[in-house]
């Protein structure tokens, strides 16, 4: 039942872009004073949370099915993995461009001197190199350019998406004065399926039947 | 001929803000005008210092051209990380069952006249309360303007009498592991503490705060007494004190224990020198939509401070 849902593209779109919608309820629909005090700062952090998020939940994919191939609940969520991965590219970018507006109070010309200010910070920078990767992912997600690249290659790019979920996991722990826990939430869990496909794929192949 | 140049501060007797909007006197009325009555009173009454209301309002400390942030914002985005880290936690946490009456404050240390006393008959000893309208910068570049009620610093150090080898102050918040959630977790180094120096401490804007908008200052906000210092980043700012401890030794304030290289012990205001993550050019206004403001140097009270400073490496002693 749950496979036949999870095939579904609604379903997934559904599940994708609904969590972006959030900071209306906040913000419009029951205006709760602590976000209204600031609310673009919310939007911001809410969407780069988001980007986290969906970024960790398409890289398990993989590992799921590596070690419950006969799982359908897998199969079905591999089938959505361009999608799911491009929408964490989106959310990724609206997290960006909520921020190149917001630090410059709307001013468009201002958007290069904080482009400057971000190479020169290391939360800032780590959080402008995760969005690139993603990019470029975004941008070679389509099937020509798997023919293009060839699919070693291709291959090859696309693991640059475990260097992204490493420096996005740096930056979101660094965007709080403190430690913030969320991110132990959002990236542990991915980090010990990786970990147990790593394992299994190391197994000897005659236990397998 | 003498001519009068009027300075930024000075207002006409008509531009002041009518004193029944700004304060509904006593907390009990405000509770009242919000409909709260009977046991639900008697349960919040208790929450905060509330001598010295209605306050008095000095309009020397009253730019015209501030305007307070909304009542509802200054009590519902704060940080308070004794009631959590989030922004809207303290209001939630340090309502639910923390005492602040009743509550006494020491000063001790380096003077002649130590003193323990409660802190309602503090306001009445530093006869009563005044209101000033002081900006507040926070290190993560966001702003407000407070309406805040209390006192002088400058006369609760007095009344202690320093002795000539003190040169800091060091205040002590609270610690009660029961009620506050913070503490219990050790998200920083409890009790919380802060340090001026002597003479940052006398100056005239260092102020104690025991209320906001004329009324009772809220426990999220750091009931019953927090000291002001407006030029300074918001942690300098030190909520619910029990302690002013004259010393001759600079005290390691919090988060300079947590994180030296971000956070130093003078935390002056100053869109020159950047947090290591952000930038401190510029500012979000609180309540103000998209609104985002330069930083002034010193939070714009470079007339007041800046001789403080004279001759200080601002970059090296951030």
């Amino acid at each position: 039942m749950t496979e036949k849902i999870l095939r579904s593209k609604v379903v997934v779109w559904t599940l994708l872009v609904l969590p972006g919608l959030w900071p209306l309820w906040p913000i419009f629909i029951r205006p709760d004073p602590s976000v209204t005090a600031d609310p673009f700062k919310y939007v911001l952090h809410h969407w780069g949370f988001v980007a986290c998020l969906v970024l960790a939940v398409v890289l398990a994919f993989s590992p799921l099915r590596v070690l419950w191939p006969k799982w359908g609940v897998a199969q079905a969520l591999n089938r959505h993995r361009r999608l799911v991965g491009v929408a964490a590219f989106v959310y990724a970018a609206l997290h960006l461009s909520t921020h190149l507006i917001y630090e410059g109070g709307l001013d468009l010309a201002a958007i290069p001197a904080t482009l400057k200010t971000a190479l020169g910070k290391p939360f800032q920078l780590t959080g402008l190199i995760a969005f690139t990767i993603l990019s470029v992912l975004a941008g070679t997600s389509v099937k020509a350019a798997i023919k293009w690249l060839g699919g070693k290659l291709w291959k090859n790019i696309h693991r640059l998406a475990y260097v992204a979920a490493a420096l996005a996991a740096y930056h979101q722990a660094a965007a709080r004065k403190l430690f913030p826990m969320q991110v132990v939430w959002i990236f542990g869990p991915l980090l010990i399926l990786e970990i147990a496909r790593v394992w299994k794929q190391r197994q000897p192949a005659s236990g397998v039947k | 001929m003498l001519i009068r140049t009027p300075q930024a501060w000075e207002l006409p007797e008509s531009a002041a803000t009518p004193e029944s909007l700004y304060h509904l006197s006593k907390r009990r009325d405000f509770l009242k005008a919000l409909g709260i009555t009977g046991a639900a009173l008697a349960a919040r009454e208790a929450l905060a210092a509330t001598a010295g209301f209605p306050s008095k309002v000095n309009a020397a400390y009253r730019d015209p051209a501030l305007k307070p942030t909304a009542y509802e914002h200054i009590t519902s985005y704060n940080n308070f990380y004794e009631f959590g880290t989030d922004k809207a936690e303290p209001k939630v946490y340090a309502n639910r069952g923390w005492k602040t009456e009743p509550w006494t404050v020491e000063v001790t240390g380096l003077v002649n006249h130590p003193l323990k006393l409660d802190v309602n008959d503090l306001v009445e000893k530093m006869g009563g309360a005044e209101q000033r309208v002081y900006r507040l910068r926070c290190v993560e570049a966001w702003s407000m303007v407070v309406p805040w009620d209390g006192f002088q610093l400058s006369k609760l150090i007095a009344l202690a009498d320093p002795k000539a080898e003190a040169k800091f102050v060091k205040f002590t918040t609270f610690l009660d592991k029961a009620s506050s959630p913070g503490q219990r977790q050790g998200n920083l180094d409890y009790p919380y503490v802060e340090g001026l120096r002597l003479d940052e401490a006398m100056n005239e804007l260092s102020f104690i705060a025991t209320g906001i908008y004329g009324k009772a200052i809220p426990n999220q906000n750091g009931a019953p007494l927090r000291l002001v210092v407006p030029w300074k980043y918001g942690f300098k700012s030190i909520k619910s004190i029990v302690k002013l401890e004259l010393t001759d030794k600079q005290p390691k304030n919090t988060w300079q224990v947590l994180q030296a290289s971000e956070y130093g012990f003078y935390a002056n205001v100053n869109p020159t020198v950047d947090h290591p993550r952000w930038t401190q050019a510029s500012e979000r206004v609180i309540g103000g939509g998209l609104g985002r403001q330069k930083t002034l140097l010193f939070n714009g009270y470079e007339a007041q401070v800046a001789s403080l400073y004279q001759g200080m490496d601002l970059r090296k002693f951030y």
